[in-house]
């Protein structure tokens, strides 16, 4: 096989990948929430009929306009795109494309989309919602560029995908707790999702949104769980993996890196369940606290430990 | 007795000649106390503040067919002496008004302005005079409450009697909560003034479900079928209202009431205080994101409906109180199981406490939030948990012993943290203490009967006032006996309807995100229906279901029949 073909093949596997196993794994968070409440809980496959009748239903937005009619399918997109750089188990297929910042800019730019769709709105709870989402940016997400950039810093490049665990560093320890926690609030779960908060705002920026707009914006952040889980595995933990460049190979890599996303997820969803919602003083407090132990990771990779 | 004869002639000698008449409600514990309209405002300061008595509820009663006109109570309690003080007045049948004491005790608020709604009694200078319990299209000169207004009247909706809310303060902006909203289980209006997430005002619309259940009762029903409506004022503690209702008549008549029928009543409020505060605890996780609180703590209570099912017959509203005792006994070979079902959740319970504060998270989001100063909590009225939680110490069964509870000790519970906390610890202790007090009432509780024959054939014009202490805080019945085997008059005063006067003050300064908790750790309970109407969106027609059409809709869609 030459190497656009490799490539090409690699697109079309990610795009099934990202599309289609991300509401598989909502599913199982679900199920694994179910049981943590001693509930029976939805079958796995409840998300796919979520998004199923969303996206036939008729879409109703209560004040429409280009905005509340493109944000959801560009913060889809954004996230989607943003797949193609991550490494899974395997280098990703625009790899070599667009560094993290490339990567940095599509999520951050999804972010603001959903922003953009609550300010749209003239609800006072999409407003609070989307106010919420600002500072969560500014804090959160801060703190995974951060620690992202601590992993490019002491491997020398900024290719995600030429940044995959080689050994132990106490800089990417420290990366690693940082961009777990703020995980937890880039995919909107417990304690932190406070920009959707459903018994305080009504989901905020979403409240005005139903039908395949809404479908959209679950869709993105079923996918978040994915790439932000991926990105995690692939740049802070590493594990034996087949080498030598064999399809077998790969693909075993593949598989094993989606098992690694699952069972992270879990961790995720377990957190999530065991814990109540802090408020955005809290939160913004706990991120500010969080972006200076990240700056120290950076620090540390910079000296090369 | 002595000391409320001291009481009496403490407010005797400062009203003086002012004072028109006094008299004592002897199986209630209660003074009266008659004075002069003008005089009302004085008094009712005087006993609010010298005498140290709480404000409890105001009665308004259309005497004119007894040719007295109008009469205004205001019933005011002093806790620890175990006695209520009732401060009367009366106002002439056309134009009838009394000068508000709301300037005076900031708690009389809603109460002057509801018998200002129903019966017409203007309240001079009352600062917000807005109507408060009819609704928006309710005509203005019809006063429901009035022996002249038939119980269903149905009157053309007026129109131009919706009164405005406030407006947004300065720069702030309205963040409507409800009518209908995620954490509220029944229709309020909350209209919440924020500066960003700020908390910097409030305005209330609520009684959208009011019901008249207590014209209905003065009305329509008769005295031993009102205990099966009372109890269908509140969905979760239906039985505090039975209770409080057939004791009110039995100390209006000074009946006595069998004293293994009193440890059954007992019995049955400690039970339902169980199941409410876990219900509750469930609510405030899940007010909080919390969702893993609400299931577990609601997998925990559903032995308890099983429970009551049990021994009463039905999961919620029992049916068992009738005036002058209970309907049902609770045999001795049904104590052990009763004990074995509140052991497990005594040990889960203990546990979950523990969880509660280790949870560092939790208490973040409970510490300093929705604080109610004890000064606040006097001043407003408030009760139950919600008044306990700001360290006020009164509970009803130690202030106002009633049923079985004079004979066993109640351990009152109390925190100083005057937050949402301090309510949540109350709660959490409180359940424990319940747990303790039916098994030893079980254990203590004597043989006999548990029924007293009760001739409906009163005489009139006796009145009766007892409190309850429902999980929620004290729930207050007044009845006056009429002539046709019903009440005259009768008042229910739910805790709720004192707590929620307190949200106000409770939520100044605080965060958007802390409104839904601070509202939830009072532990509202608004109002519940009695029956469902179904709206056709499509042709606008309104069906009104039958008891019967609902009772063969139920039967055929469940699965699940008779007892468990």
């Amino acid at each position: 096989m030459n190497a656009t073909t490799v490539v090409v093949l690699k697109a079309v596997a990610y795009l099934a990948l990202v599309l289609f196993a991300s509401p598989l794994l909502e599913g199982v968070m679900r199920k694994v929430k179910a049981i943590v409440h001693s509930r029976k809980g939805p079958p796995i496959t409840q998300p796919y009929l979520d998004l199923a009748k969303l996206l036939v239903k008729e879409d109703v937005v209560s004040e429409p306009g280009p905005v509340a009619r493109f944000a959801p399918p560009a913060a889809f997109a954004c996230v989607l795109a943003s797949a193609f750089f991550v490494p899974f188990g395997v280098s990703a297929p625009a790899g070599s494309a667009g560094d993290l910042f490339v990567f940095v800019y599509l999520v951050t730019l999804s972010t603001s989309c959903v922003m953009a769709a609550g300010l749209a709105q003239s609800s006072p709870f999409s407003h609070l919602g989307s106010s919420r989402e600002m500072m969560m940016l500014i804090t959160a997400e801060a703190v995974i560029v951060i620690s992202l950039l601590g992993v490019a810093v002491g491997g020398h490049g900024a290719l995600l995908s030429a940044l995959a665990v080689s050994g132990f560093r106490w800089s990417s320890l420290v990366g690693l707790c940082c961009y777990l926690l703020a995980m937890q609030a880039l995919l909107g779960k417990l304690p932190f999702d406070i920009p959707e908060a459903e018994q305080e705002l009504m989901e905020g920026p979403f409240i005005e949104y139903s039908g395949p707009s809404l479908a959209l914006f679950k869709w993105t952040f079923y996918m978040k769980q994915l790439v932000f889980g991926s990105l995690f595995f692939n740049l802070f933990v590493g594990w034996p993996r087949a080498t030598g460049g064999s399809v077998v190979g790969g693909l075993l890599n593949f598989a094993v890196n989606f098992f690694a996303v699952v069972v992270l997820s879990l961790v995720v969803v377990l957190i999530d369940a065991t814990n109540p919602r802090l408020r955005i003083d809290q939160s913004v407090r706990f991120f500010g606290g969080l972006i200076a132990v990240a700056a120290l990771g950076v620090g540390l990779a910079a000296l090369g430990w | 007795m002595s000391e409320t004869s001291a009481l009496l002639s403490t407010l005797g000698s400062h009203l003086g000649g002012k004072l028109l008449e006094r008299s004592r409600l002897e199986a209630s514990g209660a003074l009266v106390a008659t004075v002069a309209p003008n005089d009302l405002r004085d008094a009712a300061r005087f006993i609010h503040e010298s005498l140290d008595a709480r404000f409890v509820i105001s009665v308004g009663t259309d005497c004119r067919p007894m040719g007295q006109g109008f009469r205004v109570d205001h019933i005011f309690s002093q806790d620890r002496r175990r006695t209520w003080m009732v401060l009367r007045a009366f106002t002439g049948a056309d134009d009838p008004k009394v000068p508000s004491i709301t300037p005076e005790i900031r708690a009389a608020a809603w109460a002057e302005r509801e018998f200002q709604d129903l019966l017409g009694i203007e309240a001079e200078g009352h600062p917000d005079p807005r109507r408060l319990v009819l609704a928006d299209d309710w005509p203005a000169s019809l006063h429901p409450l009035r022996r002249d207004v038939p119980y269903d009247i149905h009157p053309e909706p007026a129109v131009g009697q919706a009164q405005p809310l406030a407006p947004p303060p300065g720069d702030s902006v309205t963040v409507p909560i409800g009518p209908f909203f995620p954490v509220l289980e029944e229709p309020v209006f909350l209209k919440v003034f924020a500066d960003g997430e700020e908390v910097v005002g409030l305005d209330y619309r609520g009684f959208f479900n009011h019901r008249g259940i207590e014209k209905l009762g003065d009305s329509k029903l008769t005295y031993n079928e009102v205990p099966f409506v009372a109890e269908r004022i509140c969905g979760i503690c239906g039985f505090v209202h039975s209770t409080a209702y057939a004791q009110a008549l039995e100390n209006a008549v000074g009946a006595e009431v069998p004293l293994r029928a009193r440890y059954i009543r007992s019995v049955v409020l400690e039970l339902e205080r169980i199941h409410s505060h876990l219900l509750w605890l469930g609510i405030a996780g899940h007010i909080l994101g919390f969702d893993t609180v609400l299931m577990q703590t609601w997998r925990m209570r559903e032995p308890v409906m099983w429970l009551m099912e049990r021994i009463t017959g039905n999961r919620k509203s029992y049916g068992m109180n009738l005036v002058g005792g209970v309907r049902r006994d609770i045999p001795a070979n049904e104590h052990p199981e009763i004990v074995r079902v509140i052991e497990r959740i005594e040990k889960e319970w203990l546990k979950i406490i523990e969880a509660v504060l280790e949870d560092t998270t939790l208490l973040m989001r409970l510490s300093k939030v929705g604080v109610l100063s004890t000064l606040d909590a006097r001043e407003l009225g408030s009760v139950g948990p919600t008044a306990r939680g700001s360290n006020r110490p009164i509970d009803v069964r130690i202030d106002h012993p009633y049923a079985a509870y004079d004979r066993i000790p109640v351990h009152g519970i109390w925190k100083d943290t005057c937050d949402a906390a301090g309510r949540t610890l109350v709660r959490l202790e409180e359940t424990l203490e319940s747990i303790r007090e039916v098994k030893q009432l079980l254990a203590e509780m004597p043989d006999g009967p548990i029924m007293r024959t009760f001739d409906e054939a009163l005489p009139p014009g006796r009145e009766g006032i007892s409190a309850v202490e429902a999980p929620r805080g004290e729930v207050i019945h007044y009845v006056m006996t009429g002539d046709d085997a019903r009440p005259y008059r009768w008042r229910v005063r739910a805790p709720t309807y004192a707590n929620l006067q307190a949200l106000g003050a409770s939520l100044k300064g605080m965060r958007i995100a802390d409104v839904p908790i601070t509202l939830g750790s009072m532990d509202p309970c608004f109002s519940c229906t009695e029956r469902m109407q179904v709206v056709d969106v499509r042709s606008g027609l309104v069906r009104v279901y039958s008891q019967r059409e609902l009772h063969e809709m139920v039967r055929a869609g469940s699965g699940r029949g008779g007892a468990r």
